[in-house]
């Protein structure tokens, strides 16, 4: 069996399905983000295989910048987590609620 | 200076207003009062250099915005809006001299002046967008003065004036952008200038419904039946100067539109809608006439009598003939001093007793002998005496729709009963009978300060009761080109024939005078069975 | 004759605005005396304008500038000096100089001395406006103008309460009838083009019946409401609050007498539409009755005396009606002679009993005040119309006129009337000056009026003795103007008959009151007799309930309506609507806002469900664009 276009979109609608979850359901910051990676990789992999599939470099381009993005968001984010550990001594987004309207 | 004289009228108060901030505390007052005298001096100006015998606009000023758009700075004034601008310069410079004591003086004063900016801003405006501009504008120093100065539901009522009046000048807004986008397909070009799009004839059903858009912006701000609700409050919670820059002039701009937008753009529509206007006028005039009746509160007394009044000038407008509109728009001008006076007067007494309440009064005839001299006066100019301002403006409107409709304007007359009813028990209530309050005993009759306000006024209302033909006369030219540019636009028969055609020749007109009495008597007869 | 007319008109505006000038300040006499030399002044330009129109037979029309000017429309303040408005000129500016002079008297004692001026001059001028314009737009605005100061004049003591009521109810009745006026008015001009007389009754011939019908009708409406017609007549009783010379003045002889001028004035409009003429008599004919019955009872002096003026007023209509309006200005200048007299004598006597009113406590007064006696009686004998005084010749030509139009029944109303205004007439005379003097019972030293007021009053009293004597002159001076119809009965026979049997009537009438109330058994009525139980007084002394009605179904209901109006309709359904489409808004905000809760993982639930929401959105866009044809025949197929 040749592992086709199809095969990758299904791979990337289960990890965005499950980064999706994640992103509902955890509650600790750490793993949210995690979650983030996870639903940004899902796209980087659909874009990787529908640019293939296509035979267009401007897909995977695509997927460079989403890797780039997607790490300067993690140290900004990580760097803001740390602060917020420091000064609360937990990540629970539950704790978080300095927004409310 | 004469060719930029309305850019100065507009401008001047409001870069005034801006120094005035640099003030001193201590002399802002008498600050005030010099810049309002010298924009009313300006605006006399106008007045004097103005050419009544000219029915197009004059002293035009032309400044491109946005080409690409056609929006253009334009502003020109005729005989319809000229003395409309004259009343806001006039009520802003007794107003700011008659401010008795209040809180934050110097806000007050910068606020009144940048009204008055938005004010002959709007009468002054030639294109749409620079008027819708004005119009929106002229909300924010309501909202302050309200929000700031008022009574204890202030926040309430300033925010429902505010949004209420919001809501019905977007409908407008969108109005406003579709005829220019009419104009546009019409010619290739766009443009928001009034006078081009009188130009535009538009069929039947795109006039009505860009009718409706503009009406529910007029509307409101008139305020007609039954969008009239933000009134009272707006009045009610108001303070003194607040209220009657509200009556004098801001409710005018509603009224002057429909002449300035509604009957030139759209004449088939105005016949249309001719006669469901005119039922929600006589509504307007009869049922918030009995509401005034029932009110405690003397300011609402008269808040409800204004909008009962405004539905006459909605009916003189809507008799779509010359004696009908200069009627309207004198009756403009009359409700304008009358009540803005009635708005005075009820804040000199509540300067004095920090309550509305009629039945707080009773016997002031006695005591206050001049106030109730000059509230007296006010009054009967309010009910319409003949040689008072309103008379004459409410004999035309009510002259002109008798044109158009015998029984609506049998109903629509009984505006000389209920207002009379009304007015005269609430005057009862207030100055007659023996003082039974101790506190009224003593009450210090109306000062200087007050009779600075007063007496121009009084001396307004019957000086043009006696006479209107200085305002008349270029009132009429400007309204004649109006009704004939209407005439001429007409497409459907019904609006040719209730339009009247005023460009006949002479020998024409006697022939057809026999006609039209023919047909009229005619009509009447049936009418009348 | 232009300086005269100017004279005549502006003098009293003039003495009315200097007596306003002391409005506020202390009582001062100059207040008094000036106004009323001025309206001396204004009677002697009349006096001259009259002689010459005698003389010359011309009259002066002046233009003084122009008022309203617009479109088609043109009203200047135009005034006209011709033979009937030199009449109403003469009663007004006569009568309201021997008003003015005994007023100096009256209010003496009266705190608002120098105001009390400034408004009744001021309504000589209104009603010099009212006879002299030569528009309708001028007659209105003198029209309104009477209206106005006798809202003034009624509540001038308006720290009492039934005044100022008394005073808003005049000023609302006539409200009424001035909206009939003014479409009437409308009708005018957008049926003719203009508002002056002249040219408007000019093209009226030519114009329909119909229209000319409705104008006649609604032009008699502002009549009815001003001379107090039935159903508008209840104002003049209830303005019998004010002070007594405006009584005499106003609501006498001339302010009330406005309806009939508008008549007379209108009689080429009247002349085409007989019909209307006859409503008009009919309803003057059956006013004359109504209220000379309620004269019958009543025991407040002043009414008495205004229901007869109403009555009196009815019999002007009647002639007027019936196309004699000769005979209508001739009876109401009589009457304004004879009836002012009779109020200021009323005044002498309110005077003397200190503001009692009722006949019933007075009684013998005739010892104490002689002049004030003679001059009443003289004024009643003439009232009901004794030869050779001034009411035999006006009213027993308005008899005649009924007659000799073959209007049998409204001749016999007439003639009926006659006896009761008779009747009642010497009954408050009887019952004042004569019997005994039961208001001793009450404690009061009754005096006689200052010398100089009775003095005032003499010209009236001579005119209403001679008055008669002027019959022919008059009548040949007006009807240059209006329609000279000379009313004879055919035979003579019938004509002595008709004339000596309406005086035996009459006379009888009078010998009837004064036997029936000089008696010695009238006592101060306590309720308790058997007259007073019974169905007819009670119906009379309350006048047919007809006020009581008004208040009750009108006033009441009209009050209760603008309540619920204000209450229920302005607060509850219109404002309440617009409060409510805010509250929609507002409410979505406050329901919302739940949502911003501020915990990040709810947010991210948000977050997530909106997505999907979109996303499943787009998909269904797309495929609905996809399929469109499919989906347009399959609803089509639906049939929607």
């Amino acid at each position: 069996m040749e592992i086709g276009l199809n095969h990758y979109l299904v791979l990337t609608t289960i990890l965005f399905a499950i980064g999706l979850v994640g992103v509902m359901r955890r509650k600790n910051l750490l793993m949210l983000f995690f979650a983030t990676e996870i639903l940004l990789n899902a796209v980087n992999i659909s874009f990787a295989a529908i640019s293939h599939y296509y035979g267009d470099l401007t897909g995977q381009m695509f997927a460079f910048f989403v890797i780039a993005i997607a790490a300067s968001e993690v140290a900004v984010g990580l760097g803001l987590l740390i602060v917020w550990h420091k000064k609360h001594n937990n990540i629970d987004l539950d704790n978080m609620s300095t927004m409310r309207g | 200076m004469l060719d930029h004289i309305l850019s100065i009228l507009i401008f001047f108060p409001a870069l005034a207003a801006v120094l005035g901030f640099a003030v001193n505390k201590n002399s802002i007052r008498s600050y005030g009062v010099a810049v309002a005298t010298i924009e009313f001096v300006l605006a006399l100006w106008l007045w004097f250099a103005f050419d009544s015998s000219v029915s197009g606009m004059q002293f035009m000023e032309h400044i491109p915005l946005v080409k690409a758009f056609g929006i253009n700075y334009i502003v020109g004034v005729d005989g319809i809006s000229l003395f409309i601008i004259i009343l806001a310069a006039f009520f802003t410079m007794i107003g700011i001299a008659s401010l008795g004591e209040t809180k934050d003086i110097k806000n007050m004063i910068v606020t009144l002046l940048f009204l008055q900016m938005t004010m002959v801003g709007v009468f002054a405006a030639l294109d749409a967008i620079v008027f819708y501009l004005f119009w929106e504008l002229s909300l924010v120093p309501m909202l302050y003065i309200i929000g700031a100065w008022g009574g204890p539901l202030r926040i309430y009522a300033s925010v429902k004036f505010f949004l209420y009046t919001f809501t019905g000048s977007l409908v407008m807004l969108v109005g406003m952008l579709f005829m220019a986008y009419f104009y546009y397909q019409a010619t290739g070009e766009w443009s928001f200038a009034i006078l081009d799009w009188y130009r535009l004839i538009l069929p039947e059903t795109f006039q009505k419904w860009l009718f409706v858009a503009f009406f529910f912006g007029f509307a409101i701000k008139v305020p007609m039946f039954p969008f009239h609700t933000w009134l009272p409050y707006a009045h009610g919670q108001a303070p003194t100067i607040g209220s009657v820059i509200l009556a004098a002039i801001l409710l005018k701009m509603g009224t002057y539109a429909f002449i300035r937008f509604s009957l030139p753009l759209f004449p088939d529509a105005s016949v249309y809608f001719m006669y469901p206007i005119a039922v929600l006028a006589i509504i307007m005039i009869i049922y918030t006439a009995m509401v005034a009746y029932a009110q405690k509160d003397i300011k609402q007394v008269v808040a409800y009598s204004s909008v009962s009044h405004m539905g006459v000038i909605i009916l003189g407008i809507f008799a779509l003939n010359v004696e009908g509109i200069t009627g309207s728009i004198f009756l403009m001008i009359a409700h304008g001093v009358v009540s803005g006076a009635l708005f005075f007067l009820v804040g000199v007494i509540y300067d004095r007793r920090h309550t509305k309440y009629m039945s707080e009064f009773g016997g002031l005839a006695s005591v206050m002998p001049r106030y109730a001299t000059i509230f007296g006066i006010m009054l009967m100019a309010s009910v319409g005496l003949p040689l008072t301002i309103n008379f004459v403006g409410e004999f035309l409107s009510l002259l002109g729709f008798y044109k158009q409709s015998h029984t609506l304007t049998l109903l629509a007359g009984m505006a000389i009963i209920v207002g009379a009813i009304y007015m005269l028990s609430a005057y009862k209530k207030m100055f007659f009978g023996v003082v039974t309050k101790d506190e009224n005993r003593n009450l210090p009759d109306v000062n200087k300060r007050e009779l600075v306000a007063l007496i121009p006024l009084t001396i307004i209302t019957i000086w043009l009761g006696i006479y209107p033909k200085v305002l008349l006369e270029p009132i009429n030219t400007s309204v004649e080109a109006v009704v004939g540019l209407m005439h001429e636009k007409s497409l459907t028969q019904e609006a040719k024939s209730r339009i009247p055609n005023l460009t006949k020749d002479a020998e024409v007109i006697t022939n057809s005078a026999e006609n039209t009495v023919e047909n009229s008597t005619e009509n009447s007869a049936e009418e009348a069975h | 004759m232009e300086l005269f007319l100017y004279t005549a008109l502006f003098s009293p505006l003039v003495g009315s605005l200097f007596a306003a000038l002391f409005g506020a300040s202390k009582k001062t006499k100059m207040a008094g005396i000036i106004p009323s030399a001025l309206l001396g002044l204004s009677l002697i330009s009349s006096f001259v304008l009259l002689v010459s129109v005698l003389s010359s037979g011309e009259t002066v029309h002046v233009e003084m500038m122009t008022w309203m000017a617009t479109g088609d429309l043109y009203i200047p303040f135009g005034f006209v000096v011709d033979q009937v408005s030199v009449t109403m000129m003469m009663v007004v500016t006569l009568v309201s100089t021997v008003v003015h002079v005994y007023a100096i008297g009256y209010m003496d004692h009266d705190k608002g001395f120098n105001r009390f001026f400034s408004y009744l001059s001021a309504f000589v001028f209104s009603m010099m406006v009212l006879v002299m314009s030569d528009n309708f737009a001028g007659l209105f605005i003198g029209w309104e103008g009477v209206g106005l100061c006798s809202w003034l004049l009624i509540g001038f003591w308006y720290h009492k309460e039934s005044a100022t009521w008394a005073a808003n109810e005049a000023f609302i009745m006539n409200r009424i009838a001035d909206l009939g006026m003014l479409i009437g008015i409308f009708l005018v001009y957008w049926n003719t083009g203009t508002l002056q007389y002249e040219q408007a009754f000019a093209i009226m011939p030519s114009l329909e019946i119909d229209v000319l019908t409705w104008m006649g009708i609604f032009l008699f409406i502002g009549a009815m409401g001003k001379s107090a017609q039935f159903p508008l007549h209840t104002w003049l009783a209830d303005a019998m609050e004010g002070p007594t010379p405006v009584s005499a003045l106003i609501h006498a002889a001339t302010m009330v007498t406005a309806g009939v001028y508008l008549v007379v004035r209108a009689n080429p409009l009247y002349d085409l539409i007989p019909s209307v003429g006859l409503f008009i008599a009919s309803l003057g004919a059956f006013v004359a009755l109504f209220a000379a019955s309620m004269a019958l009872v009543n025991r407040d002096m002043k009414r008495v005396i205004a229901y007869s003026t109403l009555s009196q007023l009815g019999y002007m209509f009647a002639a007027a009606g019936l196309g004699a309006y000769w005979v209508a200005l001739f009876h109401l200048m009589a009457h304004a002679f004879f009836k002012a007299l009779l109020f200021l004598g009323a005044g002498n006597v309110m005077h003397a009993m200190h503001d009692e009113l009722d006949p019933f406590k007075m009684g013998g007064l005739n010892k104490v005040m002689k002049g004030t006696f003679v001059m009443m009686t003289i004024a009643s004998v003439a009232l009901a119309g004794i030869f050779p005084l001034a009411g035999f010749f006006s009213k027993d030509l308005i008899l005649e006129v009924a007659f000799v139009e073959n209007h049998y029944i409204i001749y016999s109303v007439l003639l009926f009337t006659a006896g009761l205004t008779a009747f009642y007439s010497f009954r408050l005379v009887a019952l004042i000056f004569h019997g005994e003097e039961r208001y001793k019972l009450f404690g009061i030293h009754p005096h006689e009026a200052y010398k100089f007021m009775l003095v005032a009053m003499s010209p009236l009293l001579l005119l209403a003795i001679i008055a008669g004597s002027f019959k022919m002159t008059y009548f040949e001076m007006v009807t240059k103007l209006l329609p000279a119809t000379e009313y004879h009965v055919h035979s003579s026979l019938t004509y002595w008959i008709m004339t000596i049997g309406t005086q035996l009537f009459v006379a009888f009438a009078i010998v009837y009151a004064y036997k029936k109330y000089t008696s010695r058994d009238i006592k101060v009525p306590d309720g308790t007799s058997k007259l007073e139980n019974c169905f007819c007084y009670k119906l009379l002394i309350n006048q047919y309930y007809i006020p009581r009605f008004y208040e009750d179904y009108i006033v009441k209901s009209y009050r209760e309506l603008s309540e619920i109006f204000w209450t229920k309709i302005d607060q509850k359904i219109v404002d309440a609507t617009v409060d409510g489409i805010a509250n929609i808004f507002y409410q979505t905000g406050e329901r919302t806002r739940v949502m911003q809760s501020g915990n990040l993982s709810t947010m991210l639930k948000w977050m997530v469900a909106g997505t999907v929401t979109l996303l499943s959105l787009a998909v269904a866009f797309g495929l609905a664009a996809r399929y469109s044809g499919e989906i347009k025949i399959f609803l089509s197929g639906l049939g929607v």
